[in-house]
């Protein structure tokens, strides 16, 4: 092995840090983008990495009545955001060596299972914005999924697995793989679930502070301390790891370190970042430009998400599309 | 390690049928469209829509009567009629809330099944089309299927209208898919119809809203039996 | 020959637009004389033994267009006699020049794309004949601007529309079935199609034909997509329902015919005849049982129609040669007896103005003419000998029975003696009872309208009705010549077994 080149075991460690130490990053920086939009200076970019590291000092409280999960949630998501960059092409165009571990839907179910650790823990309090949060972030969780199992099946279509790399390396093996209209319609659902699970108008206004239309959000309400810190982080990695996958699978898997050279792999990260950035604008962009739907008008929008992803298996299945 | 992939459609399926995908796409965006004067622009986009299909086809097929078909239907679909109708809905009301018979969602999830329904139908049989790719003819029933839906589910006369419009788009892709050898003559006769059509569906609106001072069909229960 | 097919082409749209700029009395006499002219120039055509072509093959008639040609002439020379006394007693003068130009405009117009409809050789132009027909007819039953006559129209329009956008895909189905045999960019003719019929995709033509049933079926009146029939004919005015009931519906069955003929070659007769089957046996049994129901006298005749539809379509699902001439032979008697019972009806409603049948009461006391007129055309219409539809209906059974289909020709005697039931009972009791039946006698004397003055509304009326009459009883008692070996050859076309 030539001395310039990294282990696997190292890149793939490296990918989590990636996301792990970039996550409020990036989030710094769309809050700002954000706020230029609308006219104001903003907060620092740094922001997050403050806001992450005064709540790490302050104490924890505990409602009454709550048992173990409440204090183990937040250490059950954050594990899970810690995994979920092991399945997925973050900084390298070739599987690394626990990248067969899980495919697409594994990813998504160990998403999921952090925001049902979450929402459980929610219900335990005796917050009653909580429990609403949790049960609505439960049910529009639901809706969403079948947008997103017809998305999965898209590819599988497609690459005849449901790797996350493979779908990549298809994307990559030529441009009429990008622009065929199953992967487009694809392309739009998953855009779509995105949005959705980031929270992001027009499901949900994140930064509101008013509870009545708070989903994910409002789950976290009684949390205080570390726990809220872990939480907060998750959060941030969560959105990175969806627009990893929008970009890095779905639309731009270029950039990416094709061997295992420091050079290369190192080059990968600010690439990486640049694109999460410019993913994350255009998030930006439509926060400005649409409203919030109505809370009972949000089906709407899964329908919507549902009706791309299904047309999408439909033209491959029937048309070849 | 590279599993194969399924091949990517030649550049002119491709097109063709993204382009047939935005004529469905916006058959479902008329479901849910709650207001008339925004149904009625989403049928100058699918009418838009429809006319680009023509002429892609004439320009990549080299087919001239389809140029002729294309501008016809450009001419009449997307300036005319739409024009027709906005003049005519004048002085109605803007706000058409709550003419769905049902939730979006439901309303969205049917028109889904039938959907569904249409494409698996029409890959059964052994239709070849001639100029384009196999899966037009199915998007095109299943764009026409749920412009039934349109008009059975929407209780404005609108709607309904608009659901007749767009059904006639659908058969319009279907004929390109299908029947694109059909005479020059009938196609044109097919144009004139419609606009025929149009002036007198415009007129018995008129005539409703002048008479019922709404543009809702839940008035009209006067006959039975 | 050929001119005769131009001049019904050109005629009746002349006097349409004409009718829009003379004054009332010239309109009438135009649309009097485009109407006679009309009848004469296809009647001509029942003679001619070979298809007649015109005008480099856009127009041809054979046995079967000719027929359906006949029956629609006929109703508008009735019509256009109706309409004259008709229209001269609808009260307001100032609003009369506007109501009329527009009426005998509509009229002419709606005649004819009906008489165009069966001219065309060519599956998309009787397609586009069949939607001008339903526009131009959707104005006309709108005509009168009363709220139920808006909703009758919308419902007409929208229903219809959307059939015959069914009937379009069907068209084009059927076109690119015959792609498959004839390459892309054929003659869209029915000669062409025939002849190829053999070589075309099977499942393709199935699916066609179905859909042509489905699409013009909604326009013919067939079960479950007659809703729109009931109301527009009882709202519309009255001779434009006789038109739409007697002629309009005579031509979206041509339609489906012009279908059948190509599956029937393709696939041979047992699926095209099954699906009539079934649409005609639900339209019937769905129609026998709403006519008991009915109060109201052109919901009657119309619910009247969707069972003679019905009568059609089961007609054409037996193979025997009998059955088919019957069948056709039931389109002219249909047209003749359906034209004339709704004038009658007319002449009720101008005189009474009531339509429903509660209220209708003494009418042979009030109108000595039209009250037995009208008594005679609804037995016509029931069946009852020596009118033209005994006949028609006797052929039809009588070719059940001879092809085998005992069991259908029992459920169509069965249920066309319920309807007979129904509509002979309810109209000859409102014709019949006194009009002081103390049953009747329900308000104070004061809030009870005076009663009618005895004597006919217009004589043109009672003439038109006069030779509504004439024509049944010469289909029934003995059909001329020329016609019975013109329904005998258009038998033949649509392929029924010598």
């Amino acid at each position: 092995m030539a001395a310039d080149q990294l282990s696997p075991v190292v890149i793939q460690v490296l990918q989590d840090l990636t996301i792990l130490f970039f996550a409020p990053l990036i989030s710094g920086i769309v809050a700002r983008i954000e706020a230029r939009f609308q006219g104001r200076r903003g907060p620092r970019i740094l922001q997050p990495y403050y806001d992450i590291a005064k709540l790490f000092r302050k104490e924890t409280l505990v409602p009454e009545d709550s048992s173990w999960v409440y204090l183990a949630a937040p250490v059950v998501a954050f594990t899970c955001y810690l995994i979920v960059p092991l399945l997925i092409p973050v900084l390298t165009s070739y599987p690394l060596p626990l990248g067969y571990m899980g495919d697409i839907l594994g990813g998504a179910f160990v998403l999921s299972l952090a925001g049902f650790s979450v929402s459980v823990a929610a219900a335990e309090t005796d917050g009653p914005y909580a429990q609403l949060g949790s049960s609505r972030a439960m049910t529009f969780g639901a809706l969403i999924e079948p947008a997103l199992l017809f998305v999965t099946f898209t590819v599988a279509l497609i690459t005849t697995t449901d790797l996350p790399y493979f779908e990549a390396a298809a994307a990559r093996a030529s441009l009429s793989q990008v622009v065929r209209p199953a992967h487009l319609l694809a392309v739009v659902a998953f855009f779509l679930v995105v949005l959705s699970d980031t929270g992001r108008i027009p499901v949900e206004t994140h930064s509101s502070t008013l509870e009545l239309g708070m989903i994910d959000e409002a789950r976290t309400l009684e949390y205080s301390g570390p726990p809220l810190a872990l939480l907060k982080w998750g959060a941030a990695m969560k959105q990175l790891i969806l627009y990893v996958i929008l970009i890095n699978v779905f639309t731009a898997p270029w950039g990416l370190a094709g061997s295992r050279s420091t050079g290369s792999v190192i080059l990968a990260i600010p690439i990486f970042l640049a694109k999460a950035v410019g993913v994350g604008t255009l998030f930006a962009i439509i926060d400005n430009s649409f409203s919030k739907l109505r809370l009972f008008k949000l089906t709407e929008f899964m329908a919507a998400a549902f009706l791309v992803a299904g047309l999408a298996v439909l033209a491959l299945y029937l048309g070849g599309g | 390690m590279m599993p194969a992939l399924l091949a990517p459609p030649s550049t002119f399926t491709g097109t063709a049928e993204a382009i047939t995908l935005l004529v469905l796409l916006s058959e479902f965006a008329m479901l849910r469209a709650p207001l008339s004067r925004s149904q009625i622009r989403l049928y100058a986009f699918q009418s838009l829509v429809v006319s680009g299909l023509a002429f892609y086809v004439a320009a990549d097929r080299h087919i001239g009567d389809l140029y002729a078909v294309g501008t016809f239907s450009f001419l009449l679909k997307v300036i005319v009629v739409p024009a027709v109708i906005l003049r005519l809905l004048k002085d109605a009301p803007e706000d058409l809330a709550g003419s769905h018979r049902l939730g979006v969602a439901s309303m969205v999830l049917i028109a889904i099944a039938i959907s569904v329904f249409g494409l698996f139908v029409v890959a059964s049989l052994p239709i070849a089309s001639i100029l384009l790719p196999k899966a037009e003819l199915g998007l095109a029933t299943a764009a026409i299927l749920v412009s039934f839906l349109l008009v059975i589910m929407r209780s404005d006369v609108v709607s309904q209208a608009v659901g007749f419009f767009s059904l006639e788009n659908g058969v319009s892709v279907a004929s390109l898919a299908i029947a694109s050898g059909l005479s020059l003559v009938a196609e044109v006769a097919f144009f004139f119809d419609l606009l025929v059509a149009v002036v007198v569906l415009g007129v018995l609106m008129r005539l409703h809203h002048g008479r019922a001072r709404t543009l809702s069909t839940n008035e009209m229960d006067r006959l039975r039996g | 020959m050929e001119w005769i097919l131009t001049a019904i082409l050109v005629v009746p749209f002349a006097v349409s637009v004409l009718s829009w700029w003379v004054p009332r009395r010239v309109a009438e006499a135009l649309t009097l004389g485009s109407g006679v002219a009309t009848f004469v120039l296809a009647w001509t055509l029942v003679g001619s033994t070979k298809p007649v072509n015109a005008l480099g093959g856009w127009l041809r008639t054979d046995a079967l267009s000719t027929v359906f040609l006949v029956a629609v002439a006929f109703l508008y020379a009735l019509t256009a006699i109706f309409a004259i006394g008709y229209l001269r007693r609808s009260g307001d003068p100032s609003e009369d020049r506007r109501y009329s130009r527009r009426y005998y405009a509509g009229l002419n117009l709606f005649c004819w794309a009906m008489a165009v409809a069966p001219l065309v050789d060519n599956l998309a132009l009787l397609w586009v004949a069949i939607e001008i027909t339903t526009v131009v007819s959707a104005l006309l039953v709108a005509i009168d601007d009363t709220e139920g006559a808006t909703e009758a129209a919308w419902k007409y329009v929208i229903i219809a529309s959307l059939g015959l956008g069914i009937a379009l895909f069907a068209t084009i189905i059927m076109y690119s079935a015959g792609t498959a045999a004839l390459g892309n960019g054929y003659n869209f003719t029915y000669p062409v199609l025939l002849s190829a019929a053999a070589h075309l995709p099977s499942s393709v033509v199935r699916l066609a034909d179905l859909l042509a049933v489905l699409g013009f079926g909604t326009k013919m009146g067939l079960f479950p997509v007659h809703t729109w029939l009931p109301d527009a004919h009882s709202e519309a005015p009255t001779p434009v329902s006789a038109l739409l009931s007697g002629a309009l519906l005579a031509v979206s069955f041509y339609a489906i015919l012009r279908f059948f003929q190509i599956t029937e070659r393709a696939l041979g007769p047992a699926f095209p005849r099954n699906v009539l089957l079934a649409f005609g046996l639900a339209s019937l049994a769905l129609a026998a049982l709403y006519v008991i129901i009915q109060r109201d006298l052109k919901r009657l005749l119309a619910y009247s129609s969707v069972e003679h539809m019905g009568i059609l379509a089961i007609g054409m699902s037996f193979s025997a040669v009998l059955a088919v001439v019957g069948v056709l032979l039931h389109v002219l008697a249909h047209a003749a007896a359906k034209g004339t019972a709704f004038f009658g009806a007319g002449s009720v409603l101008r005189k009474l103005r009531t339509k429903d049948m509660a209220r209708i009461r003494g009418v042979i006391d009030v109108l000595p003419w039209t009250g037995p007129m009208l008594v005679l055309a609804v037995l016509a219409l029931s069946a009852m000998p020596p009118f033209g539809i005994f006949r028609s209906e006797f052929l039809i059974v009588a070719g059940g029975l001879s092809s085998g289909s005992d069991w259908e020709a029992a459920i169509l005697v069965g249920l066309v003696t319920l309807a007979f039931l129904g509509l002979s009972w309810y109209a000859t009791r409102s014709m019949m009872t006194p009009v002081l039946d103390p049953s009747s006698l329900q308000g104070s004397a004061a809030t009870r309208p005076a009663p009618p003055t005895r004597g006919e509304t217009s004589w043109w009326m009672v003439s038109s009705m006069v030779l509504g009459l004439i024509a049944l009883a010469i289909l029934g008692i003995h059909p001329p010549e020329d016609l019975a070996h013109l329904l005998y050859r258009a038998a033949l076309e649509l392929g029924a077994r010598r």
